[in-house]
């Protein structure tokens, strides 16, 4: 036949319509988006308060965001950083114990910075499970944090910077929402387009190959672990300037909140599968439905409650679980109607 | 055929020598003081019982194992430093196992561990450049943008080749490539190294398929239980003597004599199953009777079985078992196996094996119930029981003790083949059953299933291996585009016809 040697092997999609589907169907956000659908218009019709006071809104947002995208990081290559909430609280109690507010910061940050390579210590040298390792450093470092405040919330010195720190800068952008944006941009950009961070997916989606194709393996591990520690202590800085104080039992909800901002967000436990712009979008949805519960006058348990319900339904409808669910139903109700004698 | 075009003796200089390598595992010697040397030139075939030690071999080579003993020189130099050294050193291995990431996509993966950057970003262009030549060298058309995870295994398996490829290796280590593919896919592949062995690069070989190994090999050696038993020149031996080499006996490559079946009544029964890639099917297989399945990979036949009992979503059509005259029809998987339907996936290592479970763990799994009293397992019985399958399967070695994922790829297959032929199904289901499993357990696990028919269990088959297929079966179906293309039954049955109606009638293969 022809002289070039050519296999075709299915056919290979060529024009745009099916490319531009095929091209939507590979993200893994849509679950995130139609639940952020959903409670929008729902927000929209019973509790519009959520969008006229936005900048209360974006706060939250930003609150469980913050550190939700640190931990996407660690995640993603398949492991759990469980140690966020109290590297936050240590974080925020180091700064304040710092009469000098930017020594105070970059010390703070340097601890995240530390807390994660620890973690990462524990993870890759000595082996232990990263649920079990940060497992530990969660109690370890909020025993810390009240060691290191002496079990009271510590007041810092300069005020006025905290004050100054909590207004806002642009319109109604608080530097708290400002550093999200940032943060939330440059993770973004690093996962999709550094190459350090395009291989946390190969760490997390197929350990063995992304050795075998000699990708450094435990050098991503420490990036991530240090990524979403620093993150976590940027959080903790962020409350005690607001707060103009840090208290060592701070950031309690915020563990068990950012990890449901991202797997409501379409971020796999597993590893491999998810991106940063989806745990954006679960922390919107996290962030307008606490808002939202708040202001109708919800007491904080029965929010934790519908918090709890939001994240399995997010489960439930997965892409991949949802077709089994109704694939089930459907062959069992054929599976019925095949049973009746014919 | 000609396959001696290229002078074999003539070869160019040694690229890559291993010399007294040893390796253990625990206890076990899996390479015992074994040496090999490749040329620039050459392609370099490695056969050898499953379990020989050929992967661990090949992984010493490509640095992702250290040996205990002997070393691996490049160029007469000594290769140390793991698998970042042997990549730099041009060596590129394509795994047993797909060794791919789902999420990314084909570029990303074909390019996985050497992404092109500027400043620390990936530099996109040049990434998808540089996989688009590969793939265009090893002339396969894949959508660079498209996840792995939503590839075919064919697809999957060249997406890898084009990976080694694109590291413009120097030696390129293929562990049993053709495992996945179909004739036609195979027959391309073998073309193509040909042809990249003519340009220079030394190509080591593996594949429990012995035509494959004549039709393009310079050399070959033969591993026997982590030893080396010799390398022999292709043209100084044959077959028979290669396959007496390495099973260590003489082993009667006998010709199976068709099958004396009855069939009893229709176990089995599908009427108008669609599915994805699946568009209407009506199937029958007997009590007693093997039917088989063949065509191209790609063809909707494992879309087609998994459909059939309930593994996948079926979205039209009725499947029925019939066993003590009572008729039940097959809503889902379970429904499946509480009415008697054994089913071999075609993907084991994930889905069929618990990895870290012993062997008789795996066996004893879908047979608690006839192993337990009381609720409670027995483990003398258990242990008795798996010894049993763990033999009559040839595992070697016949430990069951040992996990189920310290044991090479082939074995792992076996495991799989053995838990589900313990159970003594109504209808048992195989997708690929010998694949990557050496000649002897190969005849072995053939033997087993003729056994089950002859006990009246109906049994579907799916196999790309067409000598298997039609030694095999009692009817063939073939299958193309989702759709039964054509029937063959005795004499009718042939290479020529299954081909035929899978290509849809065209030519097919090579010239
Ligand atoms: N990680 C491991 N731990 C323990 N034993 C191992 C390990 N890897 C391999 N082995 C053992 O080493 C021996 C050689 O295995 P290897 O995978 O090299 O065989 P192979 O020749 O590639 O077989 P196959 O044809 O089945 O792929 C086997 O007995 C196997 O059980
Ligand atoms: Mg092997």
């Amino acid at each position: 036949m022809n002289s070039t040697p050519t296999l075709s092997l299915g056919p290979a999609t060529t024009d745009r319509s099916a490319r531009l589907r095929a091209a939507l169907a590979r993200r893994t956000e849509w679950r995130g988006l139609a639940l952020l659908a959903v409670v929008v218009v729902a927000t929209l019709s019973f509790e519009p308060l959520v969008f006229t006071a936005y900048p209360v809104t974006l706060g939250r947002v930003a609150l469980i965001g913050l550190v939700a995208l640190g931990l996407t990081a660690v995640i993603l290559m398949g492991e759990l950083d469980l140690s966020v909430a109290s590297t936050l609280a240590v974080a925020g109690v180091v700064m304040a114990s710092i009469p000098n507010v930017a020594l105070g910061i970059v010390v703070a940050l340097c601890a995240g910075l530390l807390i994660g390579l620890v973690n990462a210590f524990f993870v890759v040298k000595v082996g232990i499970n990263s649920f079990i390792a940060t497992l530990g450093m969660l109690f370890v470092l909020r025993g810390l944090a009240f060691v290191l405040s002496g079990e009271k919330p510590v007041r810092m010195a300069d005020i006025e910077a905290g004050i100054a720190f909590g207004a806002p800068i642009i319109g109604p952008i608080t530097p708290r929402v400002l550093i999200f944006v940032l943060v939330f941009i440059g993770l973004q950009i690093f996962v999709t387009k550094v190459r350090a961070g395009r291989e946390f997916y190969a760490v997390g989606g197929n350990r063995q190959a992304a050795r075998d194709a000699g990708i450094p393996v435990s050098r991503r591990l420490v990036t991530g672990f240090m990524l979403s520690g620093f993150v976590a202590a940027l959080a903790g800085v962020i409350n005690t300037m607001e707060r103009t104080a840090a208290d060592p039992t701070a950031g309690s909800t915020v563990l068990l909140a950012s990890i449901a901002a991202a797997i409501i967000g379409g971020v796999a436990l597993t590893g491999g599968r998810g991106s940063i712009v989806g745990t954006l979008v679960g922390a919107l949805s996290l962030g307008i439905i606490e808002v939202g519960l708040t202001l109708s006058g919800v007491q904080v348990d029965v929010q934790q409650i519908f918090i709890g319900g939001v994240l399995l339904l997010a489960v439930i409808t997965d892409p991949a679980s949802f077709r089994a669910v109704v694939g089930n139903a459907r062959s069992f109700l054929s599976g019925r109607r095949g049973e009746t004698p014919a | 055929m000609t396959a001696d075009q290229t002078t074999p003796e003539a070869p160019g200089p040694v690229v890559i020598e291993a010399e007294s390598i040893v390796k253990r595992f625990g206890g076990a010697t899996a390479v015992d003081d074994v040496s090999i040397a490749v040329r620039s030139g050459e392609i370099h075939g490695l056969v050898g019982e499953n379990g020989a030690g050929k992967s661990t071999l090949m992984r010493i080579l490509a640095g992702i194992l250290t040996p205990d003993q002997g070393e691996v020189r490049v160029d007469g130099r000594p290769l140390t430093g793991g698998t970042r050294a042997a990549l730099d050193a041009g060596i590129a291995l394509v795994h047993q196992e797909l060794s791919l990431v789902p999420e990314l996509t084909t570029a990303e993966n074909i390019m996985l561990g050497a992404f092109p950057t500027r400043l620390g970003f990936t530099n996109a262009r040049q990434l998808r450049g540089v996989a688009a030549t590969a793939l265009r060298e090893i002339g396969v058309s894949v959508d660079l943008d498209e996840r792995v995870g939503r590839l075919s295994v064919a697809l999957r398996q060249f997406v890898e080749i084009a990976r080694a490829v694109a590291r413009k290796p120097r030696v390129l280590i293929l562990d049993e490539p053709t495992a996945t593919l179909t004739p036609a896919e195979t027959d391309y592949l073998l073309t193509m190294l040909q042809r990249l062995a003519e340009g220079g690069l030394a190509i080591i070989y593996i594949s429990h398929r012995i035509p494959e190994i004549f039709r393009i090999c310079d050399r070959v050696t033969v591993l026997r239980d982590g030893q080396l038993i010799g390398t022999t020149p292709i043209r100084a031996t044959t077959p028979a003597a290669l396959v007496d080499q390495m099973v260590g006996r003489e082993y009667k490559l006998d010709l199976q004599i068709r099958r004396e079946s009855t069939p009893g009544e229709v176990v089995l029964a599908a009427r108008g199953v669609r599915a994805h890639r699946v568009h209407g099917v009506d199937l029958d297989v007997r009590a007693g009777e093997i039917v088989g399945l063949g065509g191209l990979v790609g063809a909707g036949r494992t879309e087609l079985v998994r459909a059939m009992i309930g593994a996948d979503i079926r979205t039209a059509g009725r499947v029925t078992v019939t066993a003590h005259g009572r008729t039940r029809s097959i809503s889902s998987y379970q429904s499946a196996v509480r009415n008697g339907v054994a089913y071999v996936p075609e993907e084991r290592r994930t889905d069929g094996l618990a990895l870290t479970m012993s062997v008789a763990e795996n066996i004893a799994l879908p047979n608690r119930r006839r192993l337990a009293t009381g609720g409670v397992l027995r483990r003398s019985r258990v242990s008795a029981f798996a010894q049993r399958l763990a033999d009559s399967v040839g595992l070697r070695p016949p430990d069951i003790r040992k996990d189920a994922g310290d044991y090479s790829g082939g074995n792992q297959q076996k495991i799989v083949i053995a838990k589900w032929l313990g159970r003594n199904p109504k209808v048992i289901v195989l997708d690929e059953p010998t694949r990557g499993v050496d000649v002897g357990a190969k005849a072995e696990i053939h033997r087993l299933i003729r056994e089950l028919a002859d006990q009246g269990t109906a049994v579907l088959v799916v196999s790309s291996d067409l000598p298997e297929l039609l030694e095999l079966s009692d009817v063939i179906h073939v299958i193309r585009d989702g759709r039964i293309a054509g029937t063959l039954s005795g004499p009718e049955a042939d290479e020529r016809s299954v081909m035929s109606l899978a290509a849809g009638g065209g030519m097919v293969g090579k010239a």
